[in-house]
């Protein structure tokens, strides 16, 4: 029978106490993915900028490919890089497969999709003017690109979220390239699948109570920080302080 | 006289249409030019060329005298600015699009607070700094551009119909503003526009734009005085319109410009004329009024455009006339598409041009 | 250079940074790795965990164990991607050794498959021979009022793993053909690890087969309700070896140095030393009041308790001798 409610203790126990093995598991996941969404952001804004900014041949082929990639269903993906990174595929040589490394490039790439797709939507939405506009305040290219996306900002955000959620609760990359090797690869999700296998039912669900509770917390942090960004904008910016207007 | 800036023999072609033709403009240093010309005439393309945001497909222009080339524009652009038709502003609070300009040309941080609040105080914005742009009015938004514009003492500040959506006061404040800026800063202004009252007004010279290329130019006494001769081109102005003028016999003139609508001005004029009415300067009603204003006359209400605190509206009384009131008065009188309505003038408020 | 072109670089740099981090730190600062890829009926009881944390106290090497089943443990073997591979399939491992992907078995561990089902065991097999219970097992599906597969009696592992190698020769052994009988309706292969497997039965109240070790950590935690049905007997026996892998896999040729044997021949030491040998016995006692494991390595080489040596021997030797010379290489010690 399982236990639902003891599941929950259990999971509270375990956060209160600083369990050492869960927290490693937390970290583990949120640092993976993290690291994984800084990289997608870095390749990925400059080819969103390219679709929505730019004109060129293949375009909407190019963006119809990107979309397509977003629901890739994780395990694919996983298998995919695994046939790559093994020590008899093509990239063996790196000696990348089963660390944590693989782990972090693994999920860069399956987020990457997302990320481009939603930030180049919130780029094309902004007014088409606001280019020229900067370019006659004296911005070079480079200059009036980066007010394009300061105009995007909300979208990039959303975009980065986005990505970071579906890094943090994806399964089939981590498992499959990553070995979920307990100590050194094995992050929330992997770390759920081996639990059930195994029958410990209670810390199961006290791990996914958990993942469930940074998918939350994450989203409710950066919403807020949004806010905060705009009050601190004015107030750094004004000559003497001055209440902000509602 | 230093030239400023110089078109020479510039075209501009789009995908599907020639915009200018071999267009030779030479801009004096010190002045204020104004471009006079219908919609569509090649107005806002000149200018968008004049700011280096759009490349001109034949031809040379020149910038304080140096040829621009694809390697220095960018340069270039630092030495003009220009305040577009459609009012954009940044996201963000009035004191950083303000600021914006002065950033990207690494002003001094602790100069900049000073700098901006005198571009406020200019156009009469005094304490907006951290309101956020884009909950402002139309007007007051329009009037962000033009501080963030004054802001950067620009060699060439260019105005793309600056005062096209203001209500009176905002556009009485902005043309205050663009004569004292050429007063004491001796910035060289260009600025498109179609209000004939504006300029005759403000420029030291006015160009005349049709279809891509320049047909008038100089001050604007001796161009006025050719326009009658050249009626052609103003047929596409709002409430500008041509017609014979017969003395009416009561020391007034009638002018007949089309479709049985005549229209009584003062003075006495004789044959071909050209006429212009102000849209602020007309009368709207649902019944005829009792006035003292000689020129009445019924029509339909054909299109009602909203421009924040005015709506313009066009009055098919035979011919278009646009008709220009403030949206209280609007929603009052609560105007419909197709409804029926009175226009009055009086016959001093017509402008012969 | 605009902006994008800006970004690219840096995201060019950036993830040379991340994978070159990763190789450097894992081949040149970190410990030595051992990889060991097992089957998830070792791995889930806990046994290994308990093995590495002793071996690394003591041996500078950090030990990564990959558990999935005993065909991706072969699969990784065949790919460089494991040191030493530990599984339960001996015709398996036959074909592994003799294709020279894997030297020096060692029979380490053995116990007892059981095959467990509901409480009141509605196809009556308790007690019974596995070929007996199996032919009850499936003359009870085949006459289940519910023929359109929506009601199974039995899941299979389903996964090329010891298990369901196991499995499948007792089908044989009971004198079916295991292709037909998987295609029946009444029969469900869930393609899983143990755990899964055992749960699914648990659910759909179907026997299954099962190591006992799984089934015991299971039956205690008390996520199921099935119970042990058949006692030891040869066909259920369980047998455990470990192999190093082959430093000739075509993998480790083009490569330099990827399979770590030095420390894989190592390991297989110290699995068989005595004090390794009694741990794996007094493994699960407390808890489970009973071992989980008996250790191979003492009884081969006493030759009892009979008829058990005998039984291992029939199953998991080949050509008489648990690692025929031919795929040996080096270690005389351990054959002795």
């Amino acid at each position: 029978m399982v236990d639902i409610i003891g599941g929950i203790l259990k999971a509270l126990q375990l956060i209160v106490t600083g369990d050492p093995t869960l927290y490693g598991i937390v970290y583990r996941s949120l640092l993976f993915s993290g690291v994984a969404i800084v990289l997608a952001a870095l390749w990925g804004t400059p080819i969103a900028m390219l679709l929505s900014l730019r004109e060129f041949r293949g375009k909407s082929l190019v963006k119809a490919f990107f979309n397509s990639l977003i629901g890739i269903p994780t395990v694919v993906l996983g298998l995919v890089l695994y046939l790559i990174l093994s020590n008899g595929g093509p990239l063996g040589f790196l000696g990348l497969l089963y660390t944590p490394g693989a782990i972090i490039l693994g999920e860069a790439i399956l987020v990457t999709p997302i990320l481009v797709s939603i930030t180049y939507s919130a780029i094309e939405a902004v007014d088409p003017e606001i280019m020229n506009l900067a370019k006659t305040l004296g911005a070079n290219e480079s200059q009036a690109s980066i007010a394009v996306l300061k105009e995007a900002i909300n979208g990039v955000i959303l975009s980065n979220i986005a990505s970071f959620n579906r890094a943090v609760a994806e399964l089939g990359v981590a498992l499959l390239v990553g070995g979920n090797i307990a100590g050194l690869t094995d992050v929330l999700t992997t770390a759920i699948s081996r639990y059930t296998a195994r029958g410990e039912l209670d810390l199961a669900i006290a791990l996914g109570i958990i993942l469930m509770v940074i998918v939350f917390l994450i989203n409710a942090i950066v919403i807020m920080a949004r806010k905060a960004r705009w009050l601190l904008t004015i107030w750094r910016r004004s000559p003497s302080w001055i209440e902000p207007s509602p | 006289m230093a030239i400023t800036a110089e078109l020479k023999n510039v075209t501009k072609r789009y995908a599907d249409k020639t915009v200018l033709e071999n267009l030779n403009l030479q801009i004096q240093d010190g002045e204020i030019l104004a471009l006079l010309g219908p919609n569509g005439s090649g107005k806002t393309t000149i200018l968008k060329i004049l700011a280096l945001i759009e490349n001109p497909t034949g031809g040379e222009l020149k910038i304080m005298g140096e040829t621009v080339t694809a390697k220095n524009a960018e340069k270039m652009r630092l030495l003009t600015s220009l305040v577009f038709q459609k009012t954009t502003v940044f996201t963000t609070s009035v004191y950083n699009n303000v600021a914006y300009g002065l950033k990207i040309r690494k002003f001094p941080r602790e100069l900049l607070d000073s700098e901006v609040k005198k571009a406020l105080k200019l156009v009469k914005l005094d304490g907006f700094e951290n309101r956020p742009a884009r909950k402002l009015s139309g007007g007051e938004q329009q009037r962000v551009a033009i501080a963030r514009a004054l802001v950067l003492k620009t060699k060439l500040l260019l105005l793309d119909e600056p005062t096209a959506n203001l209500d009176p006061s905002n556009a009485a404040v902005l043309e205050e503003v663009i004569a004292t800026v050429n007063r004491e800063l001796r910035t060289t202004i260009v600025m498109a526009t179609h209000n004939m009252f504006q300029a005759k007004v403000l420029p030291n010279r006015i160009a005349l734009i049709n279809e891509g290329r320049i047909t008038e130019i100089g001050a604007p006494p001796e161009v006025f005085s050719k326009l009658s001769k050249s009626l052609v081109s103003f047929a596409a102005m709002d409430n500008t319109y041509k017609g014979k003028a017969h003395a009416s016999g009561e020391g007034t003139t009638i002018v007949e410009v089309g479709n049985g609508v005549q229209v009584e001005i003062t003075g006495q004029h004789e044959g071909d004329v050209s006429i212009f009415v102000n849209p602020q300067d007309i009368i709207v009603s649902r019944s005829t009024v009792e006035s003292s204003a000689r020129n009445v006359f019924k029509g339909i209400v054909t299109e009602i455009a909203d421009l924040g605190s005015l709506v313009r509206l066009r009055i098919d009384i035979g011919r278009l006339f646009t008709v220009q009131i403030t949206k209280r008065s609007f929603d009052k009188m609560g105007f419909n598409l197709g409804a029926e309505v009175f226009i009055a003038f009086k016959a001093s408020s017509v402008l012969v041009v | 250079m605009q902006t994008w072109q800006k970004l690219l670089v840096v995201a060019v740099l950036a993830t040379a940074v991340v994978v070159a981090g990763t190789l450097v730190y894992f081949n040149y600062v970190a410990k030595r790795r051992l990889i060991i890829s097992t089957t998830t009926s070792l791995y889930d009881t806990g046994l290994l965990d308990e093995i590495e944390k002793q071996y690394e106290a003591t041996h500078p090497v950090d030990i990564n164990i990959i558990s999935a089943g005993t065909g991706i443990a072969i699969q990784h073997a065949q790919n460089g991607d494991a040191d030493v591979i530990l599984v339960h399939a001996p015709s398996q491992e036959k074909t592994f050794l003799e294709q020279g992907w894997g030297v020096n078995r060692k029979i380490i561990a053995y116990n007892f498959f059981t095959i467990v089902g509901p409480a009141n065991d509605p196809a009556q097999i308790a007690g019974k021979t596995s070929s007996e219970a199996l032919t009850d097992i499936l003359t009870y599906g085949r006459n289940l009022a519910d023929q359109s597969g929506s009601t199974k009696i039995w899941v299979s592992r389903g996964d090329n793993s010891g298990t369901h190698t196991k499995e499948q020769s007792l089908w044989k052994a009971a004198g079916y053909n295991y292709t037909e009988v998987s295609k029946e309706p009444w029969y469900a292969s869930v393609g899983s690890g143990m755990g899964d497997t055992l749960n699914v039965a648990n659910q759909k109240n179907a026997y299954t087969l099962s190591d006992i070790g799984t089934f015991l950590k299971f039956d205690k935690e008390g996520t199921i309700s099935s119970v042990a049905l058949l006692t030891e007997e040869k066909s259920l026996l369980n047998v455990y070896s470990v192999m190093a892998v082959n430093q000739t896999v075509p993998a480790n040729q083009t490569l330099h140095d990827q399979i770590n044997y030095v420390d894989a021949m190592e390991f297989i030491k110290y699995l068989v030393s005595p004090a390794t040998q009694q741990f794996i016995e007094d493994f699960g006692k407390a808890d489970y009041g009973q071992s989980l494991f008996v250790g191979a390595v003492q009884p081969l080489k006493n030759n009892a308790p009979q008829p058990i040596v005998q039984w291992i021997e029939d199953a998991a030797y080949f050509s008489g001798s648990e690692c025929p010379s031919q795929y040996r290489n080096g270690y005389p010690e351990l054959y002795s």
